[in-house]
């Protein structure tokens, strides 16, 4: 008999020190022939949190995603789960991971209620049926649903069923490969929660995506990968604050100020984006107190600032990419 | 890890059951068929008629073992070495053995493997799948066997004791044994299931078509010794009623290889 899922249990006693990250990798590498997957991959998953991991396609994602469940061994670099090694003690670091695959290969004849059981039953807990039972209800699968045969569902229930499974044995580390894709926009809505619940939880999640809108809405930090490289990893306040904020001021009466007297008024940290006589808008980067200034010498109406969106850093960092191809 | 390998063997044998249990109703009801043949050919005289049919060269050509499936016992055992039956075990072995294959292409195992499981379960896992297949098939021809003895039977027959039925169902257990060792090793190193079969399928008609050709042809004696079935001999089991050891022992050996094989390359390869 194996133990019943609970508290998440990160370390076993005999592991020295205390609080590893629940993820870190050191220099890992993965070549095939000639070609490099990750080059170098170095980075750390603090525990409690959500992690976005975001990269075009082919970036190399999947292929860290597996060295971590030790389905890919690394050309060099190490890996650790709770400061367990995921080549050494794949076991051990496999007993504490839930993962969602972004392909998932289920059987097309079995039904989805005899899928669930065998992955559960090949845990070394058993899975609590009150909690497999409140996720198929946040997933909205029913007992229907899942006395049908797989090849029956949609995508989106495929992706619903992988989510339970991923979830159902409440490990301490979650690791989700694209996991809204196929989901339906309420769908993914639940995700969204089940993944802030798993949070407040003290669970990690460690999630791939290449929806930014998502990542910015559930993940506290994120690490972009290009071309198998780390580009960046920081908390997403963070990544917002290298945006320029869209500052729109519209003025009582008249601005008459020519260009370059604007140019001379205008602080360094703001470019001119639009002017007309009454409107200004303008980029702004860091504080915007010294725009205020130069701008309150005209007569003020309203002021509206716009906070920018993870994508406009992110997609700088892919034009990067493409331009460095 | 031990109840967990057992819910991977459930798992793997309820999937095949089915196909499993038409296979051994198939493959007795082929036994049971071959014993009323048997019976048949007794009654009417059958084989005294078959043997004068033959011409001296070709008796002197075949020797004693090839003409000793012409009688009563002769057609019973030819279910246990008949090229269907062959083709049908290895067939089965085969298609057992790459399941590990087939769910590392169809991305199974990382479901399974995303779980505290060693990679070498489920080579394990296989092997105890294909030893509970064949013994279901061979357990079921023998009863086939043996009800088809037990019954419409002409009282003068001859029909081979059960030891020797037992032997010739060992027999085609070396073959499986070595089969599926192969297949391991060749699924283990593939990425595509129908890959590693194509070319053990391939391999396995190869390499009969070059035992016949072996022991036809003089000079292709040699290299049939390549030639798994080389070490498979029904006849002579028929004959001498006794199974070489050192037929068994090889077909075992390169079974037992091919299996360990596939357990070290399996902790090997990126999945």
């Amino acid at each position: 008999m194996g133990r019943v899922a609970s508290d998440p249990s990160p370390l076993d006693p005999s592991t020295p020190g205390t609080s590893p990250s629940a993820i870190r990798l050191e220099q890992i590498s993965k070549t095939y022939g000639s070609i490099s997957a990750v080059d170098r991959l170095s980075f750390d998953v603090h525990q409690g949190e959500i992690f976005g991991f975001l990269g075009l396609n082919g970036a190399g994602k999947t292929t860290t995603i597996r060295i971590i469940l030790d389905l890919v061994r690394p050309t060099a670099g190490r890996a650790f789960v709770f400061g367990l090694s995921c080549r050494e003690q794949s076991l051990s670091v496999r007993a504490r991971i839930g993962f969602l695959p972004g392909e998932l290969g289920f059987y097309e004849d079995m039904t989805g209620r005899a899928t669930l059981k065998v992955l559960a039953r090949l845990n070394d807990v058993i899975v609590d049926r009150a909690r497999q039972a409140e996720l198929l209800e946040r997933m909205q699968l029913s007992t229907r649903d899942l006395n049908r045969k797989i090849r029956e569902y949609s995508t989106g229930m495929k992706r619903k069923l992988g989510i339970v499974q991923a979830f159902q044995a409440d490990r301490p580390l979650v690791i989700l490969d694209e996991p809204t894709e196929g989901l339906d926009p309420l769908m993914q809505d639940a995700l969204y929660e089940l993944l802030l619940d798993t949070r407040r939880r003290g669970r990690t999640v460690f999630m791939s995506s290449h929806v930014l809108s998502e990542v910015e809405r559930v993940c506290d930090r994120i690490g972009l990968l290009r071309r198998g490289e780390l580009a960046l990893v920081s908390s997403v306040p963070d990544v917002r604050k290298m945006a320029a904020r869209q500052v729109r001021i519209t003025f009582r009466e008249d601005v008459k100020v020519d260009s370059a007297g604007l140019a001379a008024e205008l602080p360094n940290n703001c470019e001119m984006v639009d002017r007309t006589p009454l409107a200004w808008t303008l980029r702004v980067r860091g504080p915007l107190g010294p725009l205020l200034a130069a701008a309150a010498r005209y007569r003020i109406e309203d002021i509206e600032v716009r906070e920018p969106h993870l994508e406009e850093v992110l997609k700088t960092y892919y034009q990067e990419q493409t331009a460095g191809r | 890890m031990i109840r967990r390998v057992f819910v991977l063997i459930g798992h793997s044998l309820r999937r095949v059951r089915a196909a499993l249990i038409v296979l051994a109703i198939l493959l007795a009801g082929f036994q049971f068929l071959l014993t009323q043949v048997a019976a048949y050919l007794m009654r009417r005289n059958g084989f005294n008629q078959l043997s004068d049919f033959i011409p001296d060269f070709i008796r002197t050509a075949v020797g004693p073992e090839g003409l000793a499936f012409m009688s009563f016992g002769g057609v019973v055992s030819l279910g246990y070495f008949h090229p269907i039956v062959m083709t049908t075990l290895v067939g089965l072995t085969i298609a057992i053995a790459t399941e590990t294959t087939g769910e590392i292409e169809m991305r199974f195992v990382d479901l399974t493997l995303a779980r505290p499981l060693g990679r070498q379960t489920l080579v394990v896992r296989t092997i105890v799948v294909l030893v509970v297949a064949g013994a279901l098939m061979l357990v079921t021809m023998m009863a086939g066997t043996w009800i088809g003895l037990s019954c419409c039977v002409p009282a003068d027959a001859d029909p081979p004791g059960a030891g020797v039925i037992v032997r010739l169902a060992m027999s085609l257990a070396t073959v499986m044994t070595c089969w599926a060792g192969i297949t391991l090793a060749i699924g283990v190193v593939s990425r595509r299931r129908a890959v590693a079969a194509s070319i053990t399928g391939l391999l396995a008609l190869s390499t009969y078509l070059l035992d016949y050709l072996g022991r036809a042809w003089e000079p292709a004696a040699t290299i049939s010794r390549l030639s798994p079935f080389h070490y498979f001999e029904p006849m002579a089991v028929i004959t001498t009623q006794s199974l070489s050891a050192a037929n068994a022992t090889v077909l075992i050996a390169v079974g037992i290889a091919g299996a360990i094989a596939s357990y070290v390359a399996i902790g090997r390869r990126d999945i």
